[in-house]
């Protein structure tokens, strides 16, 4: 058994000894009393940026991790998001509504992934179709969505509301603690951090080196005694349930969702944030996916309709130039630094 | 010999198109024993290993291993009763840590036979000079100590039977004679140890029983001294008139 120190200090993501874990407590610090020095709508927007984290994490888990990329986690951002607010919504004035909403969003977003994912890994897919399997399952939702206009469509009292999407979804409370504005802030933010250090410690245990090995080579690990598509399967659900997350929190910050959030745009954004920050890396990818969501939104909000494409540039240029990842090459070059000024010093 | 079998196929088969890689194949292996299966390429030996472990499924036919019929069981099933693999090519994690590749088989390991296996392996990676601490990526390694620590990630595992496909092959004679070497010290602790070898150097080193494998067939079984006075032996294989 591993101890809490081997869990969070491991060598399966990037950030070890006492610099680093300093530098940590001071972002979060930063993080915790930015509310207090700035706005309410730059609070929002950061708050934004930050409920996008847990959706990168799950593809960190699944493609960087485990070795399965999927092109359609959004499918599980949107189921989520949807049936929280048919949940909540139909109970709309009781206090429990949203409770009931976070966990039905939650489990759906399981059962449809664990149910999808058993087939595909239990079929032996191969590995280059699971990306197209997984788009397509989000553009059939994108699709199916998109033409639930009209009164006809809507489920209790909650009208699903076709391309211009289901409105005036409520905010998440527990008993009468209703989260928005800056308590929402801080829940995206300790959601954020849960979820961060807890994948940190998945991917430091036992599991997790398994999960390393089978992305390294399936047949070996299977031939070491493992159950490869029981693992698989089960990384592909949690990493389902981790969008899953993201669009609950998505529709508690804007009180809306529309079939967009699951078409092919937004389909391609989880993918790029991971790849840009370095698939192999948690931290590294929470670091994208706040900084390019971030980019996303100032170029947008300034009017530039090339925000979209500047983002696919980047891609591009990660591609080309740091193909394991911006962040991650940047740590390793790091690393590379690190002992020879130790040996300069000892000089 | 009155020890057990622990290895046997009945009337096993396997075909890709019109080629015939196992054509009714029966063989078995008794415990603690060392055998090594021979043959020209395209034989079958590697096919056969495989649907052994359970990569390839046999057509027909049936395979036994510690007496349980394994012919539809998964792979990692297999494993779990006891047996352990190493491939052709090696298959180590290339990108992880010695000490990585070494813990990773040890959470599946066979704890029924933990307190012999943890033995061999401990002689594996003194005899192989393999430090289970080791840091350094596999990657890094040469080809040499790649081989040997896919025979000691096998072997951490803690299995009774193992098969080894061409443990030798790309090293240097001595490095040869010194797997042949270890590996004959791991069956006199009771391991079963069956390998696919060219290498006929190896083989007279470590084999106890042959098999030659000819066209998918079983085409001779025996010692060493049967197997190559065997005047079709020698034409099919060795290369002899």
């Amino acid at each position: 058994m591993n101890t809490f120190a081997e869990l969070i200090c491991g060598g399966a993501d990037i950030g070890r000894g006492r610099i680093f874990w300093i530098s940590v407590g001071i972002v979060i610090l930063l993080f915790l009393f930015y509310p207090t020095q700035t706005s309410a709508f730059r609070v929002a927007n950061v708050a934004y940026y930050l409920l996008n984290i847990p959706l990168g994490l799950g593809m960190a888990l699944l493609w960087g991790y485990c070795g399965v990329l999927s092109f359609g986690h959004v499918a599980y951002f949107g189921i989520a998001g949807y049936l929280y607010g048919i949940i909540a919504g139909n109970m709309s004035g009781n206090s429990l509504g949203p409770i009931a909403g976070v966990l039905g969003g939650l489990m759906a977003s399981g059962l449809v992934a664990g149910i999808f994912g058993y087939f595909v890994f239990y079929a032996r897919v191969q590995k280059w179709i699971i990306p197209i399997l997984t788009l397509v399952l989000t553009l059939l939702l994108e699709t199916f969505l998109g033409q639930t206009a009209g009164y006809q469509w809507r489920v209790g009292t909650v009208l699903l509301g076709g391309y211009n999407g289901m409105t005036g979804i409520p905010w998440f409370q527990i008993g009468n603690l209703v989260f928005d504005g800056y308590s929402f802030y801080y829940l995206c933010l300790g959601v954020v951090l849960a979820c961060y250090f807890g994948l940190r410690m998945l991917v430091n245990s036992r599991f997790g080196q398994v999960v390393i090995a089978i992305r390294e080579d399936e047949l070996r690990t299977e031939l070491l005694g493992y159950d490869v598509r029981a693992r698989q399967w089960v990384v592909f659900v949690l990493s389902a349930m981790l969008a899953g997350l993201s669009g609950l929190l998505y529709v508690q910050w804007g009180n809306y969702i529309t079939p967009s959030q699951v078409g092919l745009l937004q389909a391609a954004l989880p993918v790029i944030w991971t790849a840009v920050g370095g698939t192999t890396s948690l931290l590294a990818v929470v670091i994208s996916t706040y900084a390019l969501n971030w980019i996303t939104y100032t170029l947008s909000s300034q009017g530039n309709q090339y925000a979209m494409v500047i983002i696919g540039a980047l891609l591009v240029v990660t591609m080309l130039f740091f193909p394991r990842g911006i962040i991650v090459m940047l740590a390793e070059y790091i690393g590379r630094l690190m002992p020879r000024r130790r040996a300069l010093k000892r000089a | 010999m009155n020890s057990t079998i622990i290895l046997e196929t009945r009337s096993l088969n396997k075909r890709f198109g019109g080629v015939v890689a196992a054509n009714n194949i029966d063989f078995a292996v008794r415990s603690g024993e060392f055998r090594c299966m021979i043959g020209p390429n395209g034989a079958g030996k590697s096919t056969l290993f495989a649907m052994l472990c359970g990569i390839q499924r046999a057509d027909s036919g049936q395979i036994f291993i510690f007496g349980h019929d394994v012919t539809r069981m998964q792979a990692f099933r297999r494993v779990r009763l006891g047996v352990g693999l190493t491939f052709q090519t090696n298959r180590v994690f290339h990108e992880l840590s010695v000490q990585e590749n070494l813990t990773i088989p040890q959470a599946s390991a066979n704890l029924a036979n933990n307190e012999a296996g943890l033995e061999r392996l401990k002689f594996a990676l003194d005899a192989f000079g393999i430090d289970p601490n080791d840091e350094t990526k596999a990657v890094e390694l040469t080809h040499n100590r790649l081989q040997w620590l896919e025979i000691a990630m096998v072997l951490a595992g803690y299995p009774t039977l193992i098969l080894l496909d061409e443990p030798a092959a790309g090293m240097s004679s001595d490095e040869t004679s010194k797997t042949a070497t270890v590996l004959k010290h791991l069956n006199s602790t009771g391991l079963t140890i069956v390998v696919v070898e060219h290498d006929m150097a190896f083989v007279r080193e470590v084999a106890q029983t042959v098999t030659i494998l000819h066209q998918g067939q079983i085409f001779a079984e025996g010692s060493l001294t049967e197997i190559t006075s065997n005047d079709e032996v020698r034409k099919i294989y060795l290369g002899k008139a």
